[in-house]
């Protein structure tokens, strides 16, 4: 039997050096960071703060210095001594850190990938890309979540997805354009592309887990027991805490008032709900809420807070979210991110990859309560023939399944053909058919350019002309 | 072909279907010939915004008037074209060089149609000559993404890097520096409403004489506030933005919304 050789089994647990490991402290800057070998101090302290925007130094304590970059950090001996002396240098440096830090985010080897797999330009930095992955949920401060990037995102997405919306379908009715909307670029929506990216979400935030997944205060969900009760937690009366109302100005608590569709535009968001956060117009919320709430309709409907909301400091402090909310925020964070670091031709080019590649059947988001009234309407404001229907054909009619086509005409023209089991059934079908296939117009590919192809700098490179879009009157009112 | 049943079709229904041409695509559905015998064509000699549809009226007023005061509102075209080449100001010159444009003030940056269609609100004449909610819907954002940005280049306490050795030693080293993120601090949900808020807006709009020209009709016209006017002044300033898009292009649009509507609110 051969001695055992305790030496050689010490060297083999180690992971084998790899010099290249080192040399490249953050994976996508696009200077290349391999110093060389022989620097003096002063040189190298320029240096390292001259590359400190790219990528942070990090205090190097593990005992592998394979490689010569590694040596002159630690030869630097502020950035050691100074890493030593981090906790006590000056009270804004011992800020508490509630998510994974960024130092951490060149070592992650799920963000790295994440960055790869979406193709994102090298100009965008992991850094970056992890602060992304920080709902404000998990860490309340500005400066370390995703909250300004998803701000910025959400503007970017939702402006492109407008531009698009309403170059490709003109004559689209303001409901269908607010669902469509939300169709492209709403929480569900981006949760999805969320998952499709292949992006995990923590149990619970800490700085301990990797900086790679996204991070958030998970709510509670709400068929879960309440401790000491037998109650489910959304039986329990008046728990529900929503955010405070910003600038929402709605009157809609008051019993003679109607939230129309028209006044969504000022004052909801861009997919037409309650900015407050409330599922529904009057909805039971949380006495702080409300009360916040009574005193801005008091007012007289100005609707804005003068008063700046008391900010959470720390994660105790926060609000907890859904795991869709959170996945919005980051997919938006990332588009905003995008914007900061690479530019407008990039944001639209993710958009186009990520949002526009989604097939989306507008055909079906449609809802008609009075299409004959609606499609009479339309052809009286057009100066078109007063639609009339007509059999087409038919079959079975004495027996149980009978079918009738049923075409609307206006004049001699076609409107719109449907089938149905009834005559009645018939017009109503075809009517609606009309109706859409009025308001799905689409002019052709070569007229449709979108405003934001010849803003900026893009349109002084690419040569992109200008041509007017279609501007419809608008729908008929129902 | 001649139908084999006899009885599901009438004559009239019969003739039309044989007479029929090749079935129009959807996209030719503006160009209907109308018979004779119809007679509820608009009247050619006027534009469409100046009245309404003849065949969506009644021929006479079955209810009797309300006991209020008629609301009015302008028909002229020269308050109108005013109105936009105060809002628009100097911002079209980024329209310089597109086809069809020979000058680059306000009123000549629109088509007729366009420019009332972008100051008629939903609550005009039932809504029958138009409305411009999609328009308002795109201006709006179009405004909200230039507001973010402008926010972002709002001066900051913090910098970004660091040159200085007393930079260097407050700096917190938690925090990832760069000089792209500059400016993200100022960016908030709290901060972007302060600014655009609908009562704000329409301050502005009344600045610019939107509210002379504006189509709408309140729900009391002695309590315009009551009626939410701030609300459709809004509206209509997001509208304007949207046209301007619509017409013009994204850069004639932001630089309107940047100049015009964000620098007199205080953000650069």
């Amino acid at each position: 039997m051969k001695r055992v050789r305790l030496d050689r089994w010490a060297s083999q647990l180690q992971p084998p050096r790899n010099p290249r490991l080192q040399v490249q402290r953050c994976a996508l800057s696009h200077e290349t960071t391999t110093l060389p070998r022989r620097r003096d101090l002063h040189q190298q302290r320029q240096y390292i703060t001259q590359t400190q925007w790219q990528c942070q130094r990090q205090p190097v304590s593990s005992k592998r210095k394979a490689s010569t970059a590694a040596v002159l950090q630690e030869a630097g001996n502020e950035g050691e001594s100074e890493a030593s002396k981090l906790p006590s240098r000056n009270k804004k440096s011992t800020t508490p850190l509630y998510a994974p830090s960024h130092h951490t985010a060149a070592r992650s080897a799920k963000l790295a990938a994440l960055h790869a797999r979406l193709s994102l330009p090298p100009k965008l930095p992991l850094q970056t890309l992890a602060r992304c992955l920080v709902d404000p949920s998990a860490d309340p401060r500005s400066d370390y979540n995703n909250a300004p990037f998803a701000i910025l995102g959400q503007d970017l997405l939702g402006y492109h997805t407008t531009e698009h919306l309403t170059c490709h379908y003109p004559r689209l009715p303001m409901s269908v354009l607010f669902a469509a909307q939300y169709a492209f670029v709403g929480e569900a929506t981006l949760a999805s592309v969320r998952a499709e990216w292949g992006v995990e979400v923590v149990a619970a935030p800490g700085v301990e887990v990797d900086a790679g997944l996204l991070q958030l205060k998970r709510q509670v969900p709400g068929n879960s027991m309440v401790e000491g009760t037998g109650r489910r937690v959304k039986d329990m009366p008046g728990v529900r805490a929503l955010g405070a109302r910003l600038g929402g100005g709605r009157r809609n608590a008051e019993w003679n008032y109607r939230r129309g569709v028209s006044s969504r535009v000022v004052f909801d968001d861009e997919f037409g709900d309650l900015i407050g956060g409330e599922p529904y117009a009057g909805a039971q919320l949380s006495t702080s809420a409300s009360e916040d709430g009574g005193a801005v309709d008091v007012e007289g409907g100005d609707g804005t807070t003068s008063s700046l909301p008391t900010l959470p400091q720390s994660p105790d402090d926060t609000e907890a979210t859904t795991v869709s909310d959170a996945s919005a925020s980051f997919v938006r964070a990332v588009a905003g991110a995008l914007y900061l670091h690479v530019g407008a031709a990039a944001t639209r080019t993710f958009h186009r990859d990520h949002i526009l590649s989604r097939q989306l059947d507008l055909h079906t988001m449609f809802n008609f309560t009075h299409p004959t009234r609606d499609l009479s309407r339309l052809c009286a404001r057009e100066g078109f023939e007063p639609p009339v229907a007509r059999l087409i054909s038919e079959t079975g009619r004495l027996s149980r399944t009978p079918v009738f086509v049923v075409g609307v005409y206006s004049g001699d023209n076609l409107l719109g053909e449907a089938a149905g089991a009834s005559l009645n059934e018939g017009r109503v079908r075809a009517a609606a058919a009309a109706l859409r296939s009025w308001y799905l117009y689409s002019p052709s590919k070569g007229e449709i350019v979108v405003p934001s192809e010849v803003e900026g700098m893009a349109a002084a490179g690419k040569g992109k002309e200008w041509k007017p879009q279609v501007i419809d009157v608008g729908e008929i009112v129902t | 072909m001649p139908p084999a049943r006899t009885s599901s079709l009438c004559a009239s229904c019969a003739t039309a279907l044989h007479s029929q041409a090749p079935s129009t695509s959807h996209a030719g559905l503006r160009t209907f010939t109308t018979t004779a015998a119809h007679q509820s064509a608009p009247a050619q000699d006027q534009p469409r915004w100046k009245q309404t549809p003849p065949a969506m009226k009644m021929a006479f007023r079955l209810r009797p008037r309300p006991n209020q005061p008629e609301w009015k509102v302008n028909d002229q075209q020269a308050p109108l074209d005013e109105m936009y080449d105060s809002f628009v100001g100097h911002a079209g010159e980024a329209a310089k060089g597109q086809t069809g444009v020979e000058s680059i003030k306000g009123r000549d940056l629109l088509p007729e149609e366009v420019k009332w269609l972008a100051i008629t609100h939903k609550s005009f004449d039932h809504g029958r000559r138009g409305f411009n909610d999609r328009l308002a819907f795109l201006g709006k954002r179009i405004v909200y993404l230039q507001t973010s940005l402008a926010l972002l280049r709002s001066p900051t306490a913090a910098p970004q890097v660091f040159t200085t050795k007393k930079e260097r030693k407050n700096e917190n080293m938690n925090i990832f520096h760069h000089p792209a993120l500059a400016g993200t601090e100022n960016l908030t949900a709290f901060s972007k409403a302060q600014v655009l808020s609908p009562s704000r807006l329409a301050r502005l709009a009344q600045s610019y004489g939107v509210d002379r020209v504006v189509r709408w009709k309140p729900k009391k016209a002695e309590n315009l506030k009551g009626s939410g006017v701030e609300t459709v002044l809004a509206h209509t300033v997001y509208s304007i933005i949207g046209a301007l898009a619509m017409q013009r292009g994204g850069e004639v649009a932001a630089r309107t919304a940047r100049e015009r509507i964000l620098q007199p609110l205080g953000l650069r």
